[in-house]
C-alpha cells in the first residue's frame, strides 16, 4: 500500500503523541493526546476503506471494458458477416440485372458477332467479374475474340493460340456446364491458362445452340475463394443459355429476312416488268392510233370522190337513171357515209387519245345544247314515235368543248333510240351536284346483260342483242363518248337491266358563275 | 457577361487502351471548342496498358500539360465505373499548370518528393501557387518524407494534395502519369499557379469500435505488435479465427480493407485511417501507410449513411471558400467503394447535388487520400489514410 504525505504526517504526530502520554504532563494535555490519536486512527480507517471501494470500482470499471471489447468482437463479427450477406445479395442483385440489362439489348436481332459485343465491361462487372474475354468459334478449331474487356490484345492471342493448340477448345465446348479452373485447385492442364490471365478464378462456357458451338466465354476474378464464386457456375450457365437463345433467334431472323427480302426482290422485278410491259402497250397504243389516223386520213379523200360522183351521178346529170341504177346509187352514197362516220369517229378518238385535241373550256346554255340535239334527233325519235322528254333541274350552263360536248348527248341518244322499241320512252337529264353536272340518258329498250357492261366502252365492241344483227353500226359510238367526257376531266358509267332499258350517265364540270352563291 | 467553363470532361469506355484514351480525349476536346487546353487530368484503368492508353490521350492533347494515374474504379458524373479512361481537360483562362515526377519514391521519398515539386516549379511560369495536386504509388509508404522534400521547395504554406494511384485491388502495380511517361513506383505533383484557388474536403465517417491499442512493434508500414502481442492474433480476436484462416488461404484482404485501423491523433475524436492490405511472410500485417510505434490504435467500423454523410461533409467543405467552381475531382478510397457496394453511386449522386450538378467531375477509387487534416501530428499538415473521401474544387476566391 502506498502512504500519502497526510498519512505519514498523521502516523508521525500519533508517535509524537504517544511519546508525549509517556511523559509526565497535565491530564487536559494527555485528553488532547488521546483525542487526536483516536482521530487519527479513525481517519485512517476511513481511507483504507475508500481506497479500498476505489480498487473495487476501477476492478469493475475494467470487467466493463473488457465486456465492451468483447461486444466489440461480437459487432465486428456480425458486422463482417451482415457485410458479406450484402455483398453476396449485392452480387446476386447485379447479376440478375446484369442479366435482365443483356436480355434487354438481345431483344433486338442483332448479327452473332453484334451479339457477343454486348458483354461490356459494365454487364461483366455486373455479373462479378473483373476481366472476360468472348469469342466466336463455330468449329471447335476456329476461335476469334469478339469482345475483350480488361486483356489487351497480345495477351488475348495468347490465350487463343494455348486454346487451340492444346486441343482445350473443343473439350471446353462438349462440356454441358461451364468449367471453373480456381488458382490452388486447377489440374495441371488448366494451370497455364491462370498463368496467362494472371487470374486465380477463371470460368469457362460455351455457347452452343441447337446447331452447334458458336462461341466461348472466358470470366475472370482476381478472388480465388470458393465462397466468392458461389453461384458462379449457374449464373454463367444461365448467360451461356441466354447468348444460345440469342443466337439461334438471330439465324432465324436472318432466315426469314432473307426470305422477305427475296420476296421483295421478286415484286420488284415483277413490277418493273409490268411497268416495261405497260411502257409497251402505251407505245403500241400509239402507233395504233398513228397508224389509224394515218390511214383514216388516206381513206377520207378517195371516200369523198367516190361520195362525190355517185351523188353527180345521181342527180341525173350524166342521163337519166334506171330505177335499180338509182337505188344501187343510193346504197353507194348511204355506205359511203357510214364508212365517213366510222372514219371521222376513228379520227377524233385516235386524236383525243394522243392528245392531238385539246378540248375547249367555254360556257355552253344548256337549254340551247339540248334543242339542238333533240332536233338533230327527233326524225329518228317521231319514225319510232318514242317519246322524249328533257329536263333541266336549274342547270343553265355547261363548261366544255361546244363542237365535241354534244356529239356525246348525240351517241347516247342515237344509242337509245335504236335499243328502244317504238312506242318506248327516252329520258335526258341534267342536274348540279357541287362542282359537277350530272347528265343521264335513260332509255326503256330491250336492256344489256350485265356481262356485255364492262366491254361497251370498247371500240368496235357491238352487244349481241338481235336489233344489232339488224341495225348497222361501227362499235365507235360509245367508246368516242367515254374519251370526250374524260377529255372533259368527267366520268361515265352505265346500268341497265334486261328488258326494262339502260341509263348512261356522265358527269361534266358546271359552270363556275353557276356555282358561286346568289 | 458569360464565360465557358474552363474544364471539360470526357470519358470512354473502349475496351481497347489506345481507343479509350482516344475517345475520351475527343470527347473533352468535343465540347473545349475553339479553345486551347492546357492541362489534362487522366484515370485510367489499371487493366488497360498505360502507355498505349497515354498515346490515345496525347494523340489528341498533343501539347497539354498531361498528369493523373491508374485507378481502382474510376468516376464519371454518372457514378462509379471500371475498364474507362476519364479525362478532364482545362482550357487556358489565367489558370497554370505544370507537371513534375519522382521517381525512386521506395528508396529515397524525400527526394523523389523534392524531385517532382522541384520540375514543377520550373514549369509554372506563374509566381502565384495555388497548391499541388499529387498522385502517388498506391503500393508505397514514405508519402511524410517525401511531402518534407516538396515542402523544402513550395514552403510548408502551401496546399499538398491529392491521391495514392490504385490497380483494381490486385496491388500488384499502380501506374502515375507525367506528360507522356506512365511510371511506377513514382510520385508526380500537378502544380496550379495563377488566379485559381483550390478548395480541400476530407471525411471518412468511420467510428472506433475496439479498444485501444499501442503499436508495440512495426516497421513502416508492416504492423507487427499490438499491446506486445501479434498483430494479427488481435485481428483474429476481433473477427475470428475460422474467417481470419479463410482470408489467409484465400487472399482475401479485400474483407479486411473494410475495417481500417485509426491511428489516434492529437486532436480529440480524429483518427488517421489506415487499411489491411496483405498478410505479410513474416507474420505481419501490411497497412496502407507507415505505423509509428508508440502510437495508439483503434479498429474501426463503418456503415453506409455515414459515409454517405462524409461525403457530403466533405464536398461542403472542399466549395465553401470558392465563389466559382471550375472543377470537382473526387479522389474516394477503395475502401468505400467496398462498404457501400451498389450504393456507391449515391455516394458520387449526394457529391454531385452540392457541388451543383453543371460542375464537371471526375476522379477515381484509390489507396490513399493525401490532404491537410488540420493538426501537426504526426505527419505533418497533410497526412496520407486509407477511407476517406477527399472532395478537391478548383475555382476562384
Amino acid at each position: 500500500m502506498k502512504i500519502s504525505i497526510r498519512t505519514f504526517i498523521i502516523l508521525f504526530v500519533s508517535a509524537l503523541g504517544l511519546g508525549i502520554l509517556a511523559f509526565e504532563f497535565d491530564w487536559l494535555t494527555k485528553l488532547l493526546v488521546v483525542a487526536t490519536l483516536l482521530g487519527g486512527i479513525g481517519y485512517l480507517a476511513l481511507k483504507f476503506d475508500y481506497q479500498q471501494q476505489r480498487v473495487q470500482e476501477l476492478n469493475h470499471l475494467r470487467a466493463g471494458y473488457e465486456q465492451l471489447d468483447q461486444q466489440a468482437k461480437l459487432i465486428v463479427r456480425t458486422d463482417l458477416e451482415l457485410h458479406r450477406t450484402q455483398e453476396e445479395l449485392d452480387h446476386k442483385l447485379a447479376s440478375l440485372f446484369a442479366l435482365h440489362e443483356l436480355g434487354r439489348q438481345l431483344r433486338v436481332n442483332l448479327q452473332p458477332e453484334e451479339i457477343y459485343g454486348q458483354l461490356n465491361a459494365q454487364l461483366i462487372s455486373g455479373f462479378g467479374f473483373s476481366r472476360a474475354l468472348v469469342g466466336v468459334c463455330r468449329a471447335p478449331e476456329e476461335l476469334r475474340w469478339q469482345s475483350l474487356v480488361g486483356i489487351e490484345e497480345p495477351a488475348a492471342e495468347q490465350v487463343r493460340r494455348h486454346l487451340l493448340d492444346r486441343g482445350a477448345l473443343r473439350e471446353l465446348l462438349s462440356r454441358p456446364d461451364p468449367k471453373t479452373i480456381r488458382l490452388g485447385a486447377a489440374a495441371p492442364a488448366d494451370q497455364p491458362l491462370l498463368e496467362l490471365l494472371s487470374a486465380r478464378t477463371v470460368v469457362v462456357a460455351g455457347v452452343s445452340p441447337q446447331a452447334g458451338p458458336q462461341g466461348l466465354l472466358v470470366l475472370i476474378r482476381e478472388g480465388a475463394g470458393a465462397a466468392e464464386g458461389r453461384g458462379d457456375e449457374e449464373l454463367i450457365a444461365v448467360l451461356a443459355t441466354q447468348l444460345a437463345i440469342a443466337v439461334e433467334n438471330s439465324a432465324l431472323y436472318e432466315e426469314a429476312w432473307g426470305a422477305r427480302r427475296e420476296l421483295e426482290q421478286k415484286v420488284h422485278e415483277r413490277t418493273q416488268e409490268l411497268a416495261s410491259a405497260n411502257e409497251q402497250l402505251i407505245r403500241l397504243n400509239k402507233s395504233k392510233s398513228d397508224f389509224v389516223s394515218a390511214v383514216s386520213h388516206e381513206l377520207r379523200t378517195p371516200l369523198a370522190a367516190i361520195k362525190g360522183y355517185a351523188s353527180l351521178l345521181r342527180s341525173g346529170q350524166f342521163g337519166e337513171l334506171a330505177k335499180p341504177q338509182a337505188e344501187r346509187l343510193a346504197k353507194i352514197e348511204k355506205h359511203t357515209d357510214l364508212l365517213t362516220q366510222l372514219i371521222n369517229n376513228l379520227l377524233d378518238i385516235a386524236r383525243i387519245e394522243s392528245g392531238r385535241v385539246t378540248m375547249e373550256s367555254r360556257p355552253i346554255e344548256a337549254e340551247e345544247l339540248m334543242a339542238t340535239v333533240v332536233e338533230m334527233i327527233k326524225p329518228q325519235v317521231d319514225a319510232k314515235r318514242i317519246a322524249l322528254k328533257t329536263r333541266l333541274d336549274g342547270v343553265r350552263q355547261l363548261v366544255g368543248d361546244p363542237t365535241h360536248l354534244p356529239r356525246v348527248f348525240m351517241n347516247l341518244l342515237s344509242n337509245a333510240v335504236k335499243y328502244t322499241p317504238e312506242g318506248g320512252s327516252i329520258a335526258v337529264h341534267l342536274e348540279r351536284a357541287g362542282g359537277q353536272v350530272i347528265a343521264s340518258v335513260q332509255d326503256s329498250g330491250c336492256g344489256i346483260s350485265p356481262e356485255e357492261l364492262p366491254k361497251l366502252f370498247q371500240e368496235f365492241y357491238r352487244s349481241g342483242n338481235p336489233i344489232n344483227e339488224q341495225v348497222r353500226g361501227t362499235g365507235l359510238g360509245l367508246a368516242l363518248a367515254k374519251r370526250i367526257v374524260e377529255a372533259h376531266h368527267g366520268r361515265i358509267t352505265v346500268t341497265s337491266h334486261v328488258g326494262k332499258g339502260t341509263t348512261f350517265t356522265f358527269t361534266l364540270p358546271a359552270s363556275p358563275v353557276e356555282q358561286a352563291p346568289a | 457577361m458569360l464565360t465557358a467553363n474552363p474544364a471539360v470532361l470526357g470519358w470512354s469506355g473502349s475496351p481497347s487502351a489506345f481507343a479509350a484514351g482516344q475517345t475520351a480525349a475527343r470527347a473533352a476536346l468535343k465540347q473545349l471548342g475553339k479553345r486551347r487546353a492546357q492541362c489534362a487530368i487522366v484515370f485510367g484503368s489499371s487493366w488497360f496498358d498505360q502507355a498505349q492508353l497515354l498515346e490515345g490521350v496525347r494523340k489528341v492533347f498533343t501539347s497539354a500539360v498531361l498528369a493523373g494515374g491508374s485507378t481502382a474504379g474510376e468516376i464519371t458524373p454518372e457514378g462509379p465505373t471500371s475498364h474507362s479512361c476519364v479525362v478532364l481537360a482545362l482550357a487556358e483562362n489565367g489558370m497554370m499548370a505544370s507537371v513534375g515526377a519522382g521517381t525512386n519514391l521506395e528508396d529515397d521519398p524525400r527526394t523523389a518528393g523534392y524531385e517532382a515539386a522541384q520540375q514543377a516549379v520550373h514549369g509554372l511560369a506563374s509566381k502565384a501557387r495555388s497548391g499541388m495536386l499529387l498522385f502517388g504509388d498506391g503500393l508505397l509508404t514514405g508519402y511524410a518524407e517525401a511531402l518534407w522534400g516538396i515542402q523544402e521547395v513550395l514552403g510548408t504554406s502551401s496546399l499538398v494534395t491529392g491521391g495514392l494511384m490504385g490497380d483494381d485491388l490486385r496491388f500488384h502495380q499502380t501506374y502515375q502519369y507525367a506528360q507522356d511517361r506512365s511510371l511506377s513506383r513514382a510520385i508526380v505533383g500537378l502544380l496550379f499557379g495563377g488566379t485559381c484557388k483550390i478548395g480541400v474536403g476530407v471525411e471518412h465517417g468511420f467510428e472506433p469500435i475496439s479498444k485501444p491499442r499501442q503499436i508495440t512493434r512495426s516497421r513502416a508500414n508492416i504492423l507487427y505488435e499490438l499491446d506486445g502481442q501479434p498483430a494479427s492474433s488481435v485481428y483474429e480476436e476481433y473477427f475470428g479465427q475460422e474467417a481470419m484462416e479463410a482470408m489467409r488461404q484465400e487472399g482475401l484482404t479485400r474483407r479486411l480493407i473494410a475495417y481500417p485501423l485509426g491511428i489516434q491523433m492529437e486532436a480529440p475524436g480524429r483518427f488517421l485511417l489506415r487499411a489491411i492490405r496483405a498478410f505479410s511472410e513474416d507474420g505481419g500485417l501490411v497497412c496502407t501507410g507507415e505505423m509509428p510505434e508508440g502510437g495508439w490504435v483503434q479498429l474501426m467500423i463503418g456503415s453506409k449513411g455515414l459515409a454517405l454523410e462524409a461525403a457530403s461533409s466533405a464536398a461542403r467543405q472542399a466549395i465553401q471558400s470558392l465563389r466559382t467552381v471550375h472543377f470537382v475531382l473526387v479522389l474516394d478510397s477503395v475502401v468505400r467503394r467496398l462498404l457501400l457496394g451498389r450504393e456507391a453511386a449515391e455516394e458520387i449522386a449526394r457529391i454531385r447535388q452540392i457541388v451543383g450538378p453543371s460542375v464537371p467531375l471526375a476522379g477515381c477509387y484509390t489507396y490513399g487520400e493525401q490532404a491537410p487534416l488540420g493538426t501537426p501530428y504526426p505527419y505533418g499538415r497533410s497526412s496520407v489514410q486509407t477511407g476517406a473521401c477527399l472532395v478537391i474544387a478548383v475555382g476562384q476566391p
